[in-house]
């Protein structure tokens, strides 16, 4: 049976058995751990077993729930956990069995957690270390053609964009040995990949491709007598 | 285009039931693997709901080659019109699911991961949403054609932790995206053109939580059976304890044939001429 001890200034309040499927802790005399503090939220969190594991969820408190100095929405407890509840502190403790069991099975649940809540968590870690989220703009790649054709500058709008003799192309070339398809270039979530079909002499930097291969900016590219020049640019937000 | 595939799921060595669902159609070239969460039996009912309606309305929508604007919610520009297909019908799945959680109080919380790979003969559309990953091989390297919608992965992308530390960072399961937990849900969506001998792997994270990538890409370049190599992927996961489900779908392209037919097509133009 697992416990949780209660601690104040280092003092141990009290000791609590975990004899029932799940326990709540906060102000309101219905909990089963009551801390009477005004920094603990009415109903603050619960702890649920399921099996041979236990969840802990802030029940959205005002204040938050802590595991070990972490933030947490929803936590696995392991044995030794510092849980810090408005200024008091308890530490969940397996017992022998249970922790020997945990050991064994080590039950990695998946969990989600909700949009708002992940994007607050996320702006305040990125404040605490000085970067700037909104910033980090999305990018869109842009073809710039270099030769005598009129094609001038395209967007890379699609995720796959089909370049080739074909109608359906998004960038049409001419030419009598050009294939309905000769490259094609994929937005992928590493970025923009180029990739030569139809057996197509594709040349990147004056370098023949195999396959597929991957753009930095301002690559330049060749296909027969077309050439034209990769690069990115901040997106104006067009999705 | 010839494709050879084959699926496998498993409970692994420690949960007591399966929550992994898959889908496979080679017919429409059609592949799904989703992984269930949500406390009993939920899990299970969400992923299995969401691979059956993704199959079904997939597979409606290209028999009557629907136009854009009959599917469910906004298309998307960016997409081919099968690749609306597929990201529609996840959108779908998604407030089926949601509202399933919302009516019955046994669903409630329940959610699924999503991977699904068309492969078409104009594209190859690869769509996910979650922790279930949707890998590609070709010419020997492996690269993944999915986004990873977790907490770590997000605090990657933004420079907030280091690779390090996301490997060992206790909110490696924390998801930020699911289909079942919001009215609507963003998919990431890639699209590629398909080349002769590509192989792509879908699975859920079962499998990629115990083997790397550059196991997975050695077992697959050095296999050629696809029954055989979703076996061996199993076990392996199985081999270092096995703590989650593991599902496993390859599928291997051969379009040797349609190239062929390609080179016969310019000389009988050089003929007509």
């Amino acid at each position: 049976m697992a416990r949780l001890i209660l601690v104040f200034n280092k003092k141990v309040i009290r000791d609590y058995p975990f004899i029932k499927e799940s326990m709540t802790v906060g102000r309101n005399e219905e909990n089963d751990m009551v801390i009477d503090n005004l920094a603990v939220s009415g109903f603050h969190a619960r702890i649920d077993r399921t099996g041979d594991t236990y969840i802990l969820t802030d029940l959205q408190s005002t204040n938050g729930t802590f595991v070990n100095d972490r933030k947490i929405i929803s936590y696995k407890l392991q044995h030794k956990d510092k849980i810090t509840i408005g200024k008091h502190m308890v530490f969940f403790a397996m017992s022998q069995e249970e922790q020997a069991k945990a050991k064994k099975t080590k039950v990695d649940r998946t969990m989600i957690l909700d949009t708002a809540k992940h994007k607050d968590l996320l702006a305040k870690e990125a404040e605490k270390k000085g970067i700037d989220i909104a910033a980090q703009k999305e990018k869109i790649g842009v073809i710039s053609f270099i030769d005598s054709s009129d094609h001038g500058e395209i967007k890379l709008s699609k995720k796959l964009t089909k370049i080739g003799k074909a109608e359906t192309s998004e960038i049409r070339l001419r030419g009598f040995l050009m294939p309905p398809t000769a490259a094609t270039i994929s937005r992928r979530p590493n970025g923009y990949a180029i990739t030569s079909t139809s057996g197509t002499k594709v040349k990147v930097n004056n370098q023949l491709i195999k396959e597929s291969h991957y753009l930095k900016d301002f690559d330049t590219i060749k296909i027969a007598s077309y050439k034209f020049q990769f690069y990115t640019r901040e997106s104006e937000n067009e999705k | 285009m010839k494709i050879t595939a084959a699926s496998l799921t498993d409970t692994g060595l420690q949960r007591e039931a399966n929550e992994d669902c898959f889908a496979m159609d080679n017919s429409t070239g059609l592949y799904v693997v989703a992984d269930g969460m949500g406390g009993h039996l939920a899990g299970e009912i969400a992923s299995k709901v969401a691979v059956k309606i993704i199959k079904k309305t997939v597979n409606h929508w290209i028999t009557k080659n629907s136009p854009e604007d009959e599917l469910f919610d906004f298309p998307d520009s960016t997409l081919s019109r099968k690749g609306n297909y597929i990201l529609s019908s996840i959108k779908l799945a998604n407030r089926v699911i949601y509202e399933m959680s919302r009516e019955y109080t046994e669903y409630k919380g329940m959610g699924t991961t999503i991977g699904v790979l068309g492969i078409m003969p104009s594209s190859v559309i690869a769509a996910n949403v979650g922790d279930s990953r949707i890998y590609l091989i070709r010419g020997g390297t492996i690269e993944l054609l999915s986004k990873e919608h977790s907490m770590v992965t997000e605090q990657l992308e933004l420079g907030l932790i280091s690779q390090e530390e996301a490997k060992n960072s206790p909110l490696k399961h924390v998801l930020t995206r699911n289909l079942g937990s919001l009215v609507t849900v963003d998919v990431d969506v890639f699209e590629i053109e398909p080349m002769n001998n590509d192989r792509f792997l879908l699975c859920t994270d079962g499998l990629t939580d115990l083997v790397s990538d550059n196991e997975i890409l050695s077992a697959i370049k050095n296999g050629d059976n696809p029954e055989h190599l979703c076996q061996q992927l199993v076990s392996e996961a199985n081999e270092r304890g096995g703590h989650d489900n593991i599902t496993v779908s390859l599928i291997f392209v051969n379009k040797q044939d349609d190239e062929r037919q390609g080179i016969i097509r310019k000389f009988w133009y050089l003929f007509k001429k």
